[in-house]
């Protein structure tokens, strides 16, 4: 059997599917933090996937600027966590009600 | 393995075409860096660094305001008549986030060093909308949604030792990485149906039939949910009201223009380039340019004009029992992202008119309407409705400013926001959508209910009598904003103009 | 001032607007002056106007025109015919009066006169725009001082009433709004081609689009202007708010609102809903004509109630303007010159009404009926202009109300025979609470608490005697006003009517 394009169309949705669940699921927000980090990764094997399938580059090109994106999108996430754990002494998403109507 | 890249190779000449945005960076850079020398009080250096950078680029988009489209750095950018709108607002809101920022306590009080950096990420910020208003390609969209995003997430957290700021930040943070990587898979997706990457070619792709229709609606609908995030359209509004209420004031004003703004230009761009086949249809009444044919998934505007309902009817709804300004404000900006889709629902030039015009009156009315609370917050520390009690007789004339600026977010005449509505409905009526004509009608009615819980306070609740004085700064850019919002009540016939020749030279529309 | 005169009385109060905000707050006088002046400049030229006006002719008077806003096809267009000159009289005579009747304010002077002048900016303007536009302005306009009069100035329940009012009103008029945009796209200006919010365009029904020919479309639009106008009246079932707010209001507000703003909801529906859509209007004659009645019979019942003089009088008004609405759903010439009449008389009468009880309610701070007794000794000069008005109220022949409901009924018998016979019984009504009332308050047994009250003072009498002066005068020579409105009217039936 060969791996081809639908294969890793699978395993992207699999992947999408399994962050989402973790972000909706889980509280810590650590744990959420890195569910996100899958879901980004699932859109990035879909543009390789196709990228390679339609003998297109762009498709490489937007993956290497994602994983840019993403490396920053969890420095700010992490620096943010750093500070709430600090004031709070927990990164549980339930302690977070100040905001609450 | 690969074909060479067919693409026109970026060039330093393009530049000459980027000005205000290239602007707009070495502001940023300069403001960072003047901030590591900044002493004193109050960072002095990165402040009028900042300011001069954003009115220098304002005053560059106004006066290169481009006259046709014309693609730029590889065709990642276009720059036209839409972009050329965007990048004289966001400058623009820019300068007025930055000159309330200097007298904020919010902004200023709590961190001991580094206070500059705050204009330097204003800075950023106007130019990551900018590019926006102006990516032409995927790769283009998603950077530049991100670059406000990031730059979002750490002006929400700005004060750093205060709970409620920290946590909007962190539920910013979580709320938008989540629907970037929902957009993310939906761009992803859309390359793979089209095989390309650029607006224009991806339309191609679409008209020549050859992505699949359930499969186009999917990631069209994934796409949406990332810019509906971006604009807080229900149902991707759930970061907004607690973001709003915990983030410093001056960047909640910020928040409730900009990226808004930002994110209906993104959409404009990308849904009329993608889904509209220009020039196919019959020229409007009075429209600058004929109405395109849409192709693509079918019912877009019934998914629209849904969309437009839940959103406005929600934000109205919810804002009636708010008690904190902040919160209210943030539910019935939520309201005007609502009337706004309405002329998001044909793609059509009116449309687009109705919706450039409308954002423009509401930058000013809303940035009002917050400069109000920023103001008020110095002096009382609160920003419940009751801390306003007996304001008219306190402040009157700053009372009577709030009063046009709360009477324009309701859209009563002559003010500025009740002429930016009348285009919104007008465009309804005109493509026989009466029956969200109506329930457009009524939720001003309903949201007129809670803007007079504001005046009521100010005017009715008998209060303190001791008069107040406002930060001269504050008062200044007060009756800034003030004065237009009902001078353009009465005239507003430059203002349309403006907004006409923008879509006229909007490459969607083959301007 | 001779080419601009309707700009001059529409604006000159907003004029002394500006002036008064800039006024110190130390010196009240000085702003109650101001304010009187600047509501003396549109009395004096409704003067000019009436002497002046032809009233031989159907056309628009006085007309000044401009463009506003181009690309909207928006004018500054201005004008009067008798339908709205008598309104426009109505309007500057009152307002004059009212700032008279209100010297004696003393709580935030300067917002109270600023908010007046403006109110009578926006109703002054609604008379005389010819553009639907401008028309609008001015209808929304007016919207926020009465918001404010009402919810600062007012009584106990002020703040409900207020905002009541607002909610109301505002829902009729985004209505309005909608339909107005429905015109406009489906109008064109014959000369240009172009779309309008000319009125008198949109009267011409060649320039109709033939969108705008289909009948379900026009009783749909008809509908939406009609429910914005219909609370303004307020007609039955939309009339919840006036109670309210009249009990709240300040006198001067509640004359003004009575007096003038509920003639705007009729004065709508003739410039506007039967012009424009005649056919819609004869279409839906039948059921405005039952609505009339029933506000005439329900009106009355409900004054027959009550116990605050002040609620009497408002549930009086609905009674009265249901006259307006049977006369006017005729389309017979004696009915609807009998409405525009009623108009006039209704305002010149409840104003009259709305005084005498500020009078009485400044002395006694109170306007319980039954709380009073005997006054007719203790104030016998209050008691004859207060019955005078009364009866004014109840259509005693040789006062105005005899004239306009007269006509009323004369051309409503014809074209709905049950529905006048039942309307009649209003009269009946009419003079029972009228007469209840008056036997209560003026006649009886004297309350001894109030032995001490003076009668009616000079300031107060030189806002009534020309009030009154008007109700004498036009039920016993009713041709000067008759003969304005006439020509406009009878061509308004020939072009409607069937």
């Amino acid at each position: 059997m060969t791996i081809g394009l639908t294969h890793y169309l699978v395993l992207a949705t699999a992947v999408f599917l399994t962050g989402l669940s973790g972000v909706l699921v889980r509280r810590n927000s650590l744990i959420v933090l890195m569910s996100i980090e899958l879901m980004l990764c699932a859109g990035n094997i879909v543009f390789a996937a196709f990228s390679r399938w339609l003998g297109d580059a762009s498709g490489h090109v937007f993956v290497l600027m994602s994983f840019a994106v993403a490396a920053a999108e969890a420095a700010i996430g992490l620096a943010i966590l750093v500070e709430i754990h600090r004031l709070r002494r927990s990164v549980n998403l339930d302690d977070l009600k100040t905001l609450t109507e | 393995m690969f074909e060479t890249l067919a693409l026109n190779a970026p060039s330093w000449s393009d530049l000459r075409h980027f000005v205000p945005e290239t602007v707009l960076v070495v502001t940023f850079l300069l403001a960072l860096m003047a901030d590591l020398f900044a002493r004193g009080r109050r960072p002095a250096g990165p402040f009028a660094l900042a300011l001069g950078g954003c009115l220098v680029a304002l005053a560059a988009a106004v006066s290169s305001l481009p006259a046709g489209p014309r693609s730029i750095l590889g065709d990642l950018v276009v720059v036209d008549g839409l972009a050329g709108f965007f990048r004289v607002l966001f400058p623009l809101i820019g300068a007025i986030t930055i000159l309330f920022s200097w007298a904020s306590g919010e902004i200023m009080g709590p961190r001991r060093e580094h206070k500059g950096e705050f204009y330097a990420l204003v800075a950023l910020m106007a130019f990551g909308m900018c590019v926006m208003a102006s990516a032409a390609d995927l790769i283009m969209l998603y950077l530049s949604v991100e670059l406000v995003s990031l730059t979002s997430y750490v002006m929400a957290g700005y004060m750093r030792t205060s709970l409620r700021s920290t946590e909007a930040s962190l539920k910013y943070v979580i709320f938008g990485s989540v629907s970037s990587g929902v957009m993310l898979y939906g761009l992803s997706l859309l390359f793979g149906l089209t095989g390309e990457t650029t607006f224009v070619e991806i339309r191609a792709a679409l008209l020549a039939g050859r992505a699949d229709n359930f499969a186009l609606l999917v990631a069209m609908v994934f796409v949406l949910a990332g810019l509906g995030y971006k604009i807080a359209a229900v149902p991707f509004h759930f970061w907004c009201p607690d973001v709003y209420e915990g983030a410093p004031t001056p960047v909640t004003a910020l928040f409730s223009v900009g990226p808004k703004a930002a994110g209906f230009a993104l959409m404009i761009r990308f849904f009329y380039t993608t889904l509209l086949s220009p020039g196919g249809g019959q020229a409007a009444a009075g429209a600058a340019a004929p109405d395109g044919v849409i192709v693509g998934p079918a019912d877009w505007p019934l998914l629209i004009a849904i969309l437009s309902v839940v959103t406005m009817t929600y934000g109205n709804l919810v804002a009636l029992r708010q008690t904190n300004v902040k919160r209210l404000l943030a539910y019935s900006s939520i309201a005007h992202v609502g009337y706004l889709l309405m002329g998001f629902l044909m793609l059509t030039a009116a449309g687009l008119e109705a919706i450039l015009f409308y954002l423009l009156v509401y930058a000013i009315m809303n940035l009002g309407a917050f400069l109000f609370v920023i103001a008020l917050n110095n002096r009382l520390g609160g920003e419940e409705i009751s801390d306003y009690a007996g304001l008219s007789t306190r402040a009157p004339w700053v009372a009577l400013m709030m009063m046009v600026f709360l009477l324009s977010l309701t859209g009563l005449p002559p003010t500025a926001g009740f002429i930016g509505k009348m285009y919104l409905f007008a465009e309804v009526i005109n493509r026989h959508w009466f029956w969200l004509a109506v329930v457009g009608a009524l939720n001003s009615v309903v949201s007129l209910f809670y803007y007079m819980k504001i005046a009521k306070a100010m005017y009715f609740t008998p209060g303190e009598r001791a008069p107040l004085r406002l930060e001269p700064l504050h008062t200044a850019v007060l009756i800034l904003l003030a004065a237009p919002t009902l001078a353009l009540g009465v005239y507003w016939t430059p203002f349309k103009n403006f907004v006409d020749r923008a879509v006229a030279g909007f490459a969607g529309l083959g301007g | 001032m001779g080419e601009h005169v309707l700009s001059w009385m529409t604006f000159a109060p907003l004029v002394g607007m500006v002036v008064i905000a800039f006024l110190p707050r130390e010196r009240p006088t000085l702003t109650k002056v101001v304010a009187a002046a600047a509501a003396a400049v549109p009395l004096l030229l409704a003067f000019q106007v009436f002497a002046t006006f032809d009233r031989s002719t159907a056309e628009m008077q006085f007309v000044e025109r401009g463009s506003w806003i181009a690309p909207f096809n928006i004018e500054y267009f201005m004008g009067i015919d008798g339908l709205s000159v008598t309104m426009v009289l109505l309007t500057a005579l009152l307002s004059f009066l009212c700032i008279i009747a209100s010297w004696r304010i003393d709580k935030a002077v300067k917002g109270y006169f600023a908010l007046f002048l403006l109110l009578e900016t926006g109703m002054m303007g609604v008379f005389c725009a010819l553009d639907f536009f401008l028309f609008y302005v001015f209808w929304e306009v007016m919207l926020l001082p009465m918001y404010f009069l009402i919810g600062i100035w007012g009584g106990p329940r002020k703040e409900y009433a207020a905002i009541k009012f607002f909610l109301y009103t505002l829902a009729g008029s985004v209505l309005m709004l909608l339909a107005m945009l429905a015109f406009y796209f489906n109008v064109r200006n014959p000369d240009t081609g172009a779309h309008t919010f000319n009125m008198l365009h949109m009267m011409d029904q060649a320039n109709h689009s033939p969108w705008l020919q289909l009948s379900h479309v026009r009783h749909l639009i008809w509908i939406a202007l009609f429910i914005g106008f219909a609370i303004k009246v307020p007609i039955f079932p939309f009339h919840t708010w006036l109670p309210d707010a009249h009990v709240e209001a300040p006198t001067a507000v509640s004359v003004i609102l009575a007096g003038v703003l509920l003639k705007m909801g009729t004065y709508g529906i003739l410039r506007i809903s039967y012009p424009m859509l005649p056919d819609a209007a004869l279409w839906f004659a039948y059921p405005l004509a039952i609505l009339g009645m029933i506000n005439i019979i329900y009106g009355a019942l409900c004054a027959m109630a009550q116990s605050d003089m002040k609620k009497l009088v408002a549930y009086s008004s609905i009674s009265h303007m249901g006259y307006v609405l049977l006369g006017m759903s005729a389309f017979t010439t004696q009915g609807i010159n009998g409405a525009v009449m009623q108009m006039f008389n209704h305002g010149t009468i409840t104003a009259m009404l709305f005084l005498c009880v500020g009078v009485i309610y400044d002395r006694a701070h109170h306007r319980d009926i039954d709380g009073f007794g005997g006054l007719g000794l203790q104030m016998p000069v209050y008691t004859s202009v207060f019955s005078l008005a009364l009866f004014a109220a109840l259509g005693l022949p040789g006062l105005s109300g005899f004239i306009s409901e007269a006509l009323v009924f004369l051309g409503a018998f014809p074209t709905y025979r049950t529905i006048t016979i039942i309307s009649a019984l209003g009269i009946v009504l009419g003079a029972a609470y009228v007469l209840w009332m008056l036997q209560r308050v003026f006649l009886g047994e004297k309350n001894p608490k109030y032995d001490s009250l003076p009668d009616i003072s000079a300031r107060e009498l030189a806002t009534l005697v020309p009030i009154a002066a008007v109700v004498v005068w036009v039920g016993v020579q009713p041709s000067p006003v008759l003969d304005l409105m006439r020509v406009t009217l009878n061509n308004l039936i020939a072009t409607v009517g069937r």
